[in-house]
């Protein structure tokens, strides 16, 4: 395991440096003075400690020809495509002309009961996968933590827990169909042990197909909590367990007052981050059920693909990729919000 | 005092057994999927389909993988997603380790803003923006190719190499090339002779994390292809849900081989990916 990045104390002489002289540089540096370009020779651009981040060396001139490709690449290839994407709602194709329709798209979709069953299909997808995930991410990764007598019999424990990740999501959907087959194994412990009258169509059946596909979902991405958990579990001091101890905290107790509190900050980061990939995941549902049966699994991510390529409606599914990207801004802030401890900004 | 410490060392060895049975247990269970669709490429597939199933093979045969690895169409899959693994591969690293190192070791005015701009399109669904893909890509006439792949991919590939690299390089002492570039080295002198070589395992870790992503990339596969020529085999697994007369051997057969390059990557290199992905949920 890797040691937690070092912060490095500042030397003496950078109190001194030309750089620390200047008024402006003592301030937060973000906002980008006018002409700071024109300053930047390498005196001014001196290195300076920054509050802990790595120090910088001079001459931030090379530095933006550093970032320059990465940077063009994303603008060319995510921000102007996003920026289309708004634009294109906005229009309509009829005879291979594009003209300007403004908001019909919009409203249509606001006012498609279809939309908002993915809506309620999506809600329900991404809570139940991100609570599964997390709760059997946690489970392994304190598994994990604990003190295993052979190192090498631990890391290969975590590497067999890992694996599912390491699959694509094609050949995970393709395995999970083997075993919801009328033949499969879970049919078997169905019918043939547990003595259920007929083969259950886990994928067929509006009642648990939804179902079906989360526990895929979840034996995918489990793997990202259970490994972001044990690092942060390995960073927690031992001081504060054995302070609880002093105070005589059970196992329980300790996990309560002391773990969970010190997991808060990686539990909301990768919780976030997994909220925003569920909420656009498409593979799966395409994959094992097309949105059906019915509409029982068409998530919003579907409704997109199936609008705009399947109906080769790309307008209807512009306007409806804007109102997605509304609506994953507004649900992730809600979500911060809600997990901001009070006195604390939301983030 | 000894049947005290006796006693805890009873406490210690029941603490083990409990913690690796459990463990166990669990690890077989979350590798089911993986032991049937293993399974069900090398045996005939009414062994593993049917009430019970066998779990001893009775018979044990590669005739699917060889029809696989015999097939025109599935070989070019293969080669497809090679090109496309290796091609995002390299774009990524290189644009991404350029970048990586620009917001590690230069104060860049707007860095902090471009860095969070990074990190939203790391964020954004692939859904919302395959519409202007698929429009963008018969306009400039990569439609159906790898390299209109490669770049797609790359967009989403390179937010995430920046973000690892620059966090792994943020983690090499600056006086290291500070101290070279004292002793009379050029900027490009101490990135070549002292950081490159201190950020290998880190660019090892980011490689096979972006490999892997890029070799099971389905979404844009689908999106931006629609003849063999280009697909991956992503497409090509995912193509087996539409079949009417499921082959299932073949397709198992192909879902296994497909997985065996990640596999033997990870098994490799899983230190290196592991820090990758943790770091990557942290930052």
């Amino acid at each position: 395991m890797r040691d937690r990045p070092r912060r490095y104390a500042a030397p003496e002489r950078w109190a001194a440096s030309p750089g620390g002289a200047l008024g402006r540089r003592a301030g937060p540096p973000l906002p980008e003075a006018p002409g700071s370009r024109r300053a930047g020779t390498a005196a001014d651009a001196g290195p300076r400690p920054a509050a802990g981040t790595a120090r910088r060396l001079p001459g931030y001139v090379a530095g933006y020809l550093f970032v320059a490709p990465a940077i063009l690449y994303l603008v060319l290839t995510a921000v102007y495509p996003v920026a289309t994407v708004v634009a294109m709602g906005l229009q309509d194709v009829t005879a291979g002309r594009w003209h300007f329709v403004g908001a019909a798209h919009y409203a249509a979709v606001l006012r498609d009961p279809i939309f908002w069953n993915a809506v309620w299909n999506t809600s329900i997808f991404t809570a139940a996968s991100v609570v599964l995930q997390l709760a059997v991410g946690l489970g392994f990764a304190l598994l994990l933590h604990e003190t295993w007598f052979h190192r090498g019999v631990r890391n290969t424990m975590r590497g067999a827990l890992i694996l599912p990740w390491v699959f694509s999501t094609a050949a995970a959907a393709l395995m999970w169909s083997l075993l919801y087959d009328p033949y499969g194994l879970f049919n078997y412990l169905a019918v043939g042990v547990l003595h259920w009258p007929q083969p259950i169509a886990w994928l067929g059946d509006a009642r648990l197909a939804l179902g079906a596909i989360i526990v895929v979902n979840t034996w995918k991405s489990y793997p990202f909590y259970m490994v972001a958990l044990l690092g942060a579990l390995q960073n927690i001091l031992p001081e504060l367990y054995d302070a609880a101890k002093v105070d005589g905290a059970g196992p329980w107790q300790r996990f309560v007052a002391v773990t969970l509190p010190q997991l808060r900050t990686v539990l909301v980061a990768i919780s976030t981050v997994d909220l925003i990939t569920t909420f656009g995941h498409v593979d799966l549902v395409n994959m094992l059920t097309q949105g059906g049966p019915g509409r029982a699994t068409e998530t919003v991510a579907f409704y997109v693909y199936r609008t705009a390529l399947l109906d080769g409606n790309l307008t209807r599914g512009a306007a409806t990729s804007t109102i997605m990207l509304v609506l994953l801004v507004l649900g992730t802030q809600a979500y911060l919000r809600a997990l901001a401890r009070r006195g604390e900004p939301s983030w | 005092m000894v049947t005290a410490s006796s006693r805890g060392r009873a406490r210690a060895l029941g603490h083990h057994v409990w913690l690796v049975g459990l463990t166990s247990v669990a690890a077989a269970v979350i590798l089911v999927p993986v032991a049937w669709m293993v399974s069900a490429s090398v045996r005939p597939i009414r062994e593993v389909l049917t009430y019970p199933p066998v779990l001893v093979p009775k018979t044990v045969s590669g005739e699917y993988m060889a029809r696989i690895l015999h097939d025109p169409t599935y070989q070019r899959f293969f080669a497809n997603s090679i090109v496309l693994s290796l091609g995002a591969l390299v774009l990524s690293l290189t644009l991404g380790a350029l970048a990586g190192y620009g917001f590690s070791r230069f104060r860049l005015p707007g860095g902090q803003a471009m860095l969070l701009g990074i990190l939203s399109v790391l964020m954004l669904p692939r859904v919302t923006l395959i519409v202007p893909y698929f429009r963008l890509a018969h306009v400039v006439g990569l439609y159906d190719t790898l390299p209109g792949l490669i770049v797609a991919n790359t967009a989403f590939l390179l937010p995430i190499a920046t973000w690892l690299i620059k966090g792994y390089l943020d983690s090499i002492p600056q006086e290291l090339d500070e101290a070279a570039m004292v002793d009379g080295c050029t900027r490009v002198q101490s990135l070549r002779k002292v950081v490159a070589p201190l950020a290998v395992p880190g660019l090892v870790g980011v490689a096979a994390f972006i490999f892997i992503g890029a070799w099971n990339e389905y979404l844009l596969a689908v999106v931006l292809t629609e003849t063999p020529r280009s697909q991956t085999l992503t497409v090509g697994l995912a193509s087996f849900f539409g079949q009417y007369v499921r082959d299932w051997n073949g397709i198992m057969a192909l879902s296994t081989l497909a997985s065996v390059p990640l596999v033997a990557i990870f098994v490799f290199l899983q230190r290196w990916v592991v820090q990758g992905m943790s770091a990557g949920a942290v930052k």
